[in-house]
């Protein structure tokens, strides 16, 4: 178990990480989750004891890592942003020194080598030098590494990064699969990916923790909200009005021109069975619904809003996507709120 | 600790690193060697441990052991392996001891290489043993100091080849300070010239190659090295605050 509390960090006079505080349970998977630059790599160089903080502690299995360095780390398999890799050495040789420092015993080091090479498949590798490997490879001897000497916390920063359609499926499954005797911590700036295999998010940004929630609470937020992408014939005005005065739809906008008569809508609903009714008035009211294609709302798109929310600590996810939602609408309803915010800054 | 150590000095003979430094060391021995003996009259053939070691001591001091010791850290943090270390359970100051037997591993290798010349010596000529043992004991300890010194400006310098030019530079300027050590000049100030004489590396050198092994001079190249190792550990915990 890893527990953070008030983790702060400057580095001079700009505050990197503020007063950040979580836990990470045993079989757990926490996904920390912010855009470039919003403190995710400092934070988890702090919990590794690469980085002193400025303030705040961080204990691991009970042993602070400020104090008790040495056990805290012992606990610890740390795969960093660059694969720290000596482009020098053969993956094996690689992995025989990190067991080495990590004080694997001299007798078991080789078999644990070997298994934990099958696991992420790159014993056909194991005598090649890492200068020469591809860089999904190198990825993932950087993730081997992380696991020599079964450490209890492993701590992914950005781990699949460069990483093929393919492999990303492996690394995901290998992900999952370790949870089963440790904890996860994984940092990302992509949701979906986060959202696969997570149980928990922390969200950050600005050094500042947004929200800590679950991937099911997340998930549900993102879908009650839909965009259908309607074509249809007849006049433009007509159909907006129509759609808008069917109960549940949120928003007509992005209204196209296609050819005479013909253009295409994005509709916002607030559920899926918005969508009948929906059809069924601009079908009475004699127009041609030509195509309809449904497009969930991206939880990217989700994420981006709620990290570029102004700075200030947020409870629980739903008040953030509460908050959006006034947000877009007060824009929606043509205020100038946007400028009124930057005159109150 | 070990296991860091060991894969330093794979490290160093995988690369033509360990290679170049022991050839040059050679290279450095041979030539003067043969100067030697071209100098070498029938009557005089001891072998002249002063000269041969001393313009020796100073080749490999200033251009060979940055050699060795500018990968040490820099490298380490150009290519991002910092890190692995800095969360492996190993303290700063084992890293550090470990990169520096290593180097100085590499030393002690090209050093019993070097025998072979008072070898040769002692068979055509004339070898003074106790001079030789001195003159060996002297070389070893001036080197691990400037290996130690060499390690430190690694540990200041991001990129290996910038380590290398500082390092390079600083022990110039070592150099041309003791040199200053003879003018009259210093010499009309005794007190600046006294304390740089404590510290003169070259001064104690020359007792060693004369076959003193005294305690003193001992004692003074032993703790400059732990100064700067000590040094160099302080200089690694305290970058880690400043690193992002």
């Amino acid at each position: 178990m890893v527990e953070i509390k008030h983790l702060t960090k400057y580095y001079g006079r700009k505050a990197a990480v503020k007063d950040i505080s979580f836990t990470i349970e045993d079989h757990e998977i926490l996904g920390f989750l912010g855009p470039n630059g919003a403190g995710k790599s400092t934070t988890l160089n702090i919990i590794c004891g690469v980085i002193p903080s400025t303030s705040g502690t961080v204990t691991i299995n009970g042993y602070n890592i400020e104090d008790q360095p040495v056990k805290a780390k012992q606990c610890i398999g740390f795969l960093p942003e660059i694969p720290p890799v000596y482009m020098d050495m053969k993956v094996g040789e690689y992995l025989m020194f990190v067991a080495g420092l990590r004080g694997v015993p001299a007798s078991k080091r080789k078999s644990h080598i070997q298994r934990v090479m099958q696991r992420l498949r790159i014993e056909d590798v194991s005598k090649r030098l890492i200068n020469n490997l591809s860089k999904g490879y190198k990825q993932r001897v950087g993730f081997a590494q992380a696991l020599i000497g079964d450490p209890q916390i492993i701590i992914l920063d950005e781990p699949t990064v460069g990483l093929d359609p393919s492999q990303l499926i492996e690394v995901r499954n290998l992900i999952l699969d370790l949870k089963r005797d440790h904890s996860i911590i994984l940092s990302s700036h992509i949701l979906s990916e986060i959202s696969a295999i997570c149980d928990r998010v922390v969200i950050i940004n600005h050094g500042e923790i947004q929200a800590i929630d679950t991937i099911a609470n997340l998930e549900s937020s993102a879908k009650a909200n839909t965009v259908l992408k309607l074509k249809v014939q007849g006049s433009s005005r007509e159909v907006a009005r129509t759609a808008r005065s069917v109960e549940g739809v949120v928003s007509v906008s992005n209204i196209t021109f296609v050819k005479t008569g013909i253009y295409t809508y994005d509709v916002e609903i607030s559920d899926r069975e918005v969508r009948n009714p929906l059809l069924s008035a601009l079908l009475v009211n004699k127009m041609d619904v030509l195509e309809v294609s449904e497009e969930r709302k991206s939880l990217e798109q989700i994420f981006v809003n709620l990290v570029n929310q102004p700075a200030g600590k947020k409870k629980s996810l739903q008040d953030l996507l509460e908050e959006m939602e006034d947000v877009n609408q007060e824009s929606a309803s043509e205020e100038p709120s946007a400028e009124d915010e930057n005159g109150e800054e | 600790m070990f296991s860091l150590y060991k894969k330093e000095l794979q490290g160093y003979f995988l690369s033509p690193l360990a290679y170049t430094f022991i050839a040059l060391v050679m290279l450095i021995f041979s030539g003067f060697f043969i100067w030697w003996i071209f100098t070498a009259t029938s009557t005089q053939v001891e072998f002249q441990f002063s000269y041969f070691f001393y313009y020796n001591i100073l080749l490999t001091t200033i251009l060979l052991i940055p050699i060795l010791t500018m990968r040490a850290f820099a490298e380490e943090r150009k290519n991002g392996t910092e890190v692995l270390l800095l969360s492996s359970p190993l303290s700063v100051s084992k890293i550090v001891l470990a990169k520096f037997l290593a180097v100085a591993t590499v030393l002690v290798i090209a050093m019993v290489l070097s025998l072979i010349y008072p070898l040769i010596a002692s068979i055509y000529g004339y070898v003074v043993i106790p001079n030789l043992i001195a003159s060996y004991v002297g070389y070893l300890l001036y080197g691990l100091a400037y290996i130690a010194l060499g390690l430190l400006i690694s540990s200041f310098m991001s990129t290996p080849g910038l380590a290398m030019l500082a390092s390079v530079a600083v022990s110039l300027i070592l150099f041309f300070v003791e040199l200053m050590l003879g003018s009259s000049f210093l010499a009309s100030l005794p007190v600046l010239s006294d304390v740089l004489y404590w510290f003169s590396n070259q001064a104690k050198f020359e007792n060693f190659t004369q076959g003193f092994c005294q305690l003193s001079d001992l004692v003074s190249y032993v703790t400059e090295i732990i100064v700067f190792l000590l040094w160099t550990i302080i200089s690694i915990e305290k970058r880690r605050f400043s690193r992002s």
